[in-house]
Formats: structure tokens, sequence, C-alpha cells
């Protein structure tokens, strides 16, 4: 596979260490997470084969133009319209996370509404980029970041304070019945995948996907759960952890770099999401947009020079999502999570009937329905 | 129209007739009329290969064919052509109802600069000249390929320069070489001087910061970019190229990185990239941590950065501009003044830059200090050009670092590689890590 691919699906992974995620799974650490990290890592990996798999067998297609060529419209807006208004709310609970975690631990003195809306302009531009460009800067923005994380994550679990026997502990919870909030909540991690809807424009060759590539998508889903689950339970034990709404701020805040120039981890950890969370929001606010660009044909919409969908659209991007950062609170933000999640979980799963269907009607579609 | 017409004709169009010269050469049964500016020919040229063979062949068959088979030799199609060539420094022969015209031309800027601008310790000194012909010359005579092209075009209603496209047939990007010929066509300028001109005039947008064509003056880039499939522009007395498509690691690339060995060239790129981070990143840094979340860094760290702060009654972001202010003021100033003076500015300079001003307590030692790295970290960029654009940058970034700390130096990072990624020089992206050479066979494809 190109790597362009695994970058979708590991930038989806690493970004949501900052997200829910984490404080989902550890809230149902007594009550059947460790068991559902296992089936979610298995779910996951499914879903994940399934959409490849599907995605590789139509190089160079989006997943609209499939459906234009294959189903009804009545069928095939509104199911394009609420994937655009899941993907935009995926893409809004990262970027209320990060307002809030900004405004928390780094900038207290700025005003929430100007933080908000700093991290919406600067990501809302780069949305209406080529999707080559979109991948060309995710690229370049995670190889100057993996580095730190791969070096946080060593410092993690090199550190002495982790202890090994919190984490035994927390593994001994595997007999419970799986929890569905926490299994959808694992599910989610693996979704970067489902991006191939509009990315698949860009994958124009038809790539090898084996039983190879299964394995490396496999084995990187269960350690990115596995770090994500067990090192704050390390670091902080099993007794108290439901209770930390960042678990994975406090873990960063508890390593030190004794001989270096910042001393205190939390902050690298902090920038270096920012760019993570940056790019997250910008895979998948580029997603909603290139769909409701799709469903409304905003590229018609002009005044002149100017293109005013364009214009509604971010107008409406910024809006709704400064709306939702003023009036959530952290503790909403966690419950809506768990419905979005669960929600995202059932939907993409009944995904792969569609695709058959769409499979065995590809083949005698008209393909130059699509074109006008 | 005969020959004596087109002659008449062109001499018409000169109110002053001083400098044009008709000559009627007239001798037994042999006749030619000879026109050409005497002040563009070379008159020793023109005495041995025109004057002297004309009394010295037995007939007008003769010496006809003889000019002919001149090198310099070319027919003349039409009247504009022919006033053309006599501008050009031709010199025109009608002989037997028929316009010739031979190139006699006299230029005297056709010597080999030194490089000036991208100085290197190894490989060649020499630069291009300021003669076309020369460049022409010396980029021919060191890239043999029957598969060289070079294309004329004459641009800029009232001077006329000649302008020169030069690419390699088989290896240039054909996307890139269409585009450029439209555009070229397009351009609509009364006077052009220089080859960096057309960084503008083959631009499109009307705000553009990064440049979209790579400027050298050394013939060795010219020829490695040839064989990478880049399109070279050359104008008549500009002892400078434009190369394009150019993308953002051009720009941090010497000639010199292909002469030393594999580590060295690795240390010396990783110097650079580290240089040009931190040229633009150090100011945010300095703004963020000082004003903004002296918790970041370690508490030794920040207690120093204060107690050198102390007595300046500025804020930091304050101290900063004042003191870019001042480098950008002596970068400026040291470029325009005349030599026997330069010196002066950079001695008063380095009072103002020095330990004057942490004296007089307007901005810390580190301040001094930081503001130094940056200048010298800037130097490092090896192409001009792009070191003007990260000058700019580095205000932007200070801008937003002022307004939101370290968390809009980051933000305005990602924005800035973003607006890198999105730019398009001639149908390649910009920037992205890898340039495909090999077209078809890369996984994936363009959307």
């Amino acid at each position: 596979m190109s790597r362009f691919y695994y970058y979708l699906i590991l930038i989806n992974m690493i970004a949501n260490i900052i997200s829910a995620v984490p404080t989902i799974l550890l809230r149902y650490s007594e009550d059947g997470s460790v068991s559902a990290l296992i089936l979610g890592v298995f779910l996951g990996t499914v879903i994940v084969v399934f959409f490849t798999k599907f995605f590789n067998a139509f190089p160079g297609i989006t997943f609209p133009e499939m459906l234009v060529q294959t189903t009804k419209k009545w069928f095939y807006y509104p199911l394009l319209f609420l994937m655009a208004i899941m993907w935009f709310l995926a893409g809004v609970s990262t970027l209320i996370t990060y307002t809030f975690l900004l405004i928390r631990f780094f900038t207290p003195d700025i005003p929430l509404t100007l933080m908000g809306l700093t991290l919406v302009l600067s990501v809302i531009f780069g949305c209406f980029m080529k999707t080559d460009r979109v991948l060309y800067t995710i690229e370049i923005v995670f190889l100057i970041n993996f580095p730190i994380i791969v070096f946080i994550i060593f410092k993690a679990y090199t550190s002495k304070d982790l202890n090994w026997d919190f984490i035994k502990e927390a593994m001994l919870h595997v007999v419970e019945m799986p929890n569905v909030n926490a299994v959808a909540a694992c599910i989610f991690l693996s979704l970067g995948v489902v991006n191939l809807v509009i990315f698949n424009r860009f994958f124009t060759h038809k790539q090898h996907f084996g039983l190879k590539q299964i394995i490396v998508i496999a084995f990187i889903a269960s350690a990115t759960i596995f770090t994500t689950y067990f090192v704050p339970i390390g670091f902080h034990g099993i007794k108290e952890i439901d209770e930390l709404v960042y678990p994975w701020i406090a873990t960063s805040d508890s390593m030190r770099m004794r001989f270096f120039l910042i001393e205190r981890l939390i902050y690298v950890f902090l920038l270096l999401y920012l760019g993570m969370a940056f790019l997250s929001i910008l895979i998948h606010w580029h997603v909603s947009v290139e769909l409701f660009k799709f469903i409304f044909k905003l590229e018609k919409w002009k005044y002149k020079d100017l293109n005013i969908g364009y214009g509604i659209l971010i107008l409406l991007f910024a809006a709704s999502s400064l709306f939702i950062i003023l009036t959530l609170s952290e503790y909403q933000l966690f419950r809506y999570s768990v419905y979005f999640f669960n929600l995202t979980a059932v939907i993409f799963f009944l995904m792969p009937f569609l695709f058959l269907w769409i499979r065995r009607r590809m083949k005698g579609a008209d393909k130059t329905k699509g074109e006008n | 129209m005969t020959s004596q017409e087109t002659l008449s004709w062109v001499i018409s169009q000169f109110n002053d007739t001083s400098e044009v010269i008709q000559k009627h050469l007239n001798y037994g049964n042999k006749q030619a009329t000879l026109l050409f500016i005497k002040t563009l020919i070379d008159q020793e040229l023109y005495q041995k290969y025109i004057i002297n063979p004309f009394f010295e062949l037995p007939s007008q068959e003769q010496y006809h064919l003889y000019l002919t088979m001149l090198p310099q030799f070319q027919e003349v199609p039409s009247k504009e052509k022919a006033l053309q060539f006599l501008l050009e420094g031709n010199v025109l022969v009608a002989i037997q109802e028929k316009l010739y015209s031979i190139d006699f031309k006299l230029s005297k800027n056709s010597d080999v600069n030194s490089t000036s601008v991208e100085t290197t310790i190894h490989g060649s000194e020499l630069a291009l000249s300021d003669n076309l012909m020369t460049n022409i010359n010396i980029i021919r005579s060191s890239y043999h390929q029957p598969s060289l092209t070079i294309e004329y075009y004459l641009k800029g209603e009232v001077n006329r320069p000649k302008v020169a496209l030069v690419y390699d047939q088989k290896k240039v990007r054909k996307k890139a070489l269409q585009m450029i010929k439209e555009k070229l066509d397009r351009i609509d300028k009364q006077v052009i001087t220089e080859a960096y001109e057309f960084n503008n005039f083959l631009n499109d947008k009307r705000f553009s910061l990064f440049p979209q064509m790579i400027l050298t003056e050394r013939p060795d880039r010219v020829v490695y970019n040839l064989a990478g499939g880049k399109v070279v522009l050359l104008v008549d007395g500009s002892p400078q190229c434009m190369m394009a498509p150019a993308v953002f690691f051009d720009f941090l690339t010497t000639m010199e990185d292909d002469y030393h060995t594999l580590l060295i060239s690795y240390y010396l790129k990783l110097l650079r990239y580290l240089g040009i981070f931190l040229c633009i990143l150090l100011p945010g840094i300095y703004i963020g941590a000082a004003s903004f979340s002296p918790e970041v860094f370690r508490t030794e760290l920040m207690l120093t950065i204060a107690g050198s702060r102390m007595g300046v009654p500025f804020t930091s972001f304050v101290e900063v501009l004042f003191m870019l202010f001042f480098m950008e003021l002596l970068l400026e100033a040291s470029i325009r003044l005349p030599k026997a003076i330069s010196a002066t500015a950079a001695t008063v300079g380095g009072l103002i830059l020095g330990t004057a001003v942490t004296e007089a307590a307007l901005a810390s030692n580190i301040m001094v200090i930081i503001i130094s790295a940056v200048a010298i970290s800037t130097f490092v960029i090896p192409v001009n050009e792009m070191a003007f654009a990260i000058r700019i940058v580095r205000f932007l970034l200070i801008l937003t670092t002022s307004i939101f700390g370290l968390a809009g130096l980051t933000l305005g990072l990602l924005c800035i590689i973003m607006y890198l990624v999105n730019l398009s020089s001639f149908g390649e992206p910009f920037l992205r890590l890898y340039n495909y050479r090999k077209g078809d066979k890369n996984s994936e494809g363009q959307a």
C-alpha cells in the first residue's frame, strides 16, 4: 500500500489520544474495558480490511461518484449528507478538546472564542486545497512530529514511574463482558480508513493489499490501543484513573527530561499534539467539505469571480463550531462523544453491506452517468 | 519588392541617418549594396570577410557563392526582418536582386564574470556573462546532447531584447514547458532588462511571496537543472538566468552538495535545515517564552532571561521588533551603499546591535544573541531569493506569536507549511517530501 494510506490510519489513531477515547476507555476500566479493547481491535481491523479491499477495487473513484453510478438520488443524497455532518462533528470534537486543552494548560488568559476561532481559521482554508496537497501537508507535518511521538512513547515505557503491577492488575479485568461504549470508542480509532471515501481519488493505481498489510495494521492498532489504555494506568494506578478528565495530559506531565532545555514533557506533548490535532481536523474536514461540495454543487455558486458557495461553507463551519465550543462543557463533550462513537460504529459496520451492493452493480454500471 | 526597395524602406525608418551607412560596391563586372549600422558591427570582420573578397574574387557568381557559405550568413524573408537584423548588428547585402544578412555583431560584454552571489569553495568560480550568445555557448559546451533545444523570442515592446528558452527536449517537463510558452506569449511589457523580471511576468498571481522560479549565475547549476528537466530562461544583457519549475528544496541546495563526500554533505544539509527553522522560529520562541508561557522552559533558563530583561522598558515583542527592524535596515543599507561607505554602515550597525543597546537597557543581552543568531542563520540559505521570503515569513510568525503565544507560533508554522504545499510552480507542487522522477511508476496519482 502507498505510505499515504498508512498516514490516514495512523493520524486518526494518534490524534485520538487527546480526544475522549482514552477517557471513555478508562471510565469503564472496571467494567469490561480490557475485553472491549481486544474486541475493538479485532472489529476495527475487520472494518479497515473491508473498506480498503472495497476502495482498492475501484482505484481513483470517490465514494460519491460510485453512489451516483449505482444508486438512486433519494438514497445517496441523505446518506452523503449524514456522512458529511458526521465527519464535520468528528473534526469538531477534536477541535473542542484541543481548544479546552490550550486554554487550560497553555494560554489561560486568551478568551475561549478567540482561541477557537484561530484554530478554525487556520485549518479551514486548508480544507479547500486539492486532495493531493492535503496529503503532502499531512506527510510533512507528520514526519516532523513522528520522531517526537516515538521519543515520548519511549520515554513513557522506560520511565521509572511506570508501574507494571498496575498494568497487570488492570489486565485481570479481561474476564468481564466487553462494554459497548468502550468497544465503539475503540473502533473509532481505526476509522481513519473511512477517509478513503474522498481520498481514494488520490490512489489512482491498484495496490497490493494482502495478509502482510493486514498484519501491519492490526499490529499498529493493537500497539496504539495498548499504549493509550495501559500507560496512563501504569502511571496513575487503576483506583482513581476514571476521575481524570485528560488522562494523557496527566500522564505526560508525570515525565521529566532532567537535562534538556524543556524540562516538563507536557509542553512538548501539547505542541506536538497541536500539530496532530491540526492534521486530524484537516483530514476530517477535507472529507466533509468535499462531500458538501458534491451534494450542493458548491463550485457553481459563483458571483463574478468570487465563489459564494465556499464562503458560505466556511462561515457555516466557523460559526457552528464556535457555537458548539461556547455551549458545550467538558462533561457534555464526554457524554456526546460516547453517543457519537456508538453511532459511527453502527453506521460504518452497516457500510460493508452497501459495498457488496455497489460492487455488484458497478460491473454493469453506466459509467457516463457520473460525469454530468 | 526588390532588394533595393527593401533597403530604401529600411533606411527611411531611421530619422538620423548618420549611424546607418549604405555602401555601393562597384568594380569591374561586380556589384553589391551594403547596409549596416556602424556602431553595432565589428569593422575588422567587415573589412576582412566582405570588402577584401569582393576585390579578390574574379566574378560576381563566385562572390555570391562565397557569401552564402559564410557561417554568419542568413536569408532575409521580409522587410520587417531586414530592419530587425540591421538593429541586431547584421550587415545587409543586396546582390543580384537578392537580400542577405550577415551577422557581424560586435559585443563588448561577452566576458565571463566570476561568481559574486553564489560563491562556493569547491567548483568553478566562473559565472555566466552579460552576453546571450556567450551564455548559450557556455551551456552548449558543457551539455553535450543533441536534444538540447534553444528557442529565441523577442519580448518587450520598446527595447526588444532577445530571450532564449533552453531545455532538453527529452527530459523536460512537457506540462511546465507548455505553460511557460503560453505565459511567454501573453507577456505585454514595454521594457525588459533583467531575467529576474520574468519571475513576476510569468506569475499570474498579483501577491506572491515565494519565488516560483530559481535564479542562478552558475553554469554548473544550469547544466544540473537542465538534466533534471527544467526550462532555462536567458535574457540578453542579463548575467543571471531563471529556471523553472522550481520547488522548495531547490532553494536549499548548493552546487557544492554534490562535490562533498556523502556524510559531509548530509551534515551541511542538516545544518542548513536547522538554520532555516532557527531563523524563522527563534524570535517567536523568545516572545512566547518571555511573555506567555515562561513555565515551558526549565526554570534556570527562564530566570536568566528574566534577569537579563531587567530594566528593559519594552514588552518582549516590541523588543524583538525593534532589534529585528534595525537588523533589516542594516542588511538593506549594506546592499545599496557604495563599497567605500559600507564599512561605516557595518561599524555603526555593530554599535547599535552590540553592547551599546544592552548598556542603554533598550534590549536584553539575550535578545542581542538571538538577533545575531537569527541573522547568521538567515545567511545559511543558499539562494538569496528564498532568504528574502523567509525574512517576511519571520515577521508573520512574530505577529501570530505576539497574539497567541507558543500555540500561535506552532499554528503559524503549520499554516505556512500548508501555504507552501498549496503553491504550484508551473504545475509542480512547490513543497512535497519526495519528487517523483518517473511519473508512471509511482503508486499514487494526482487529484
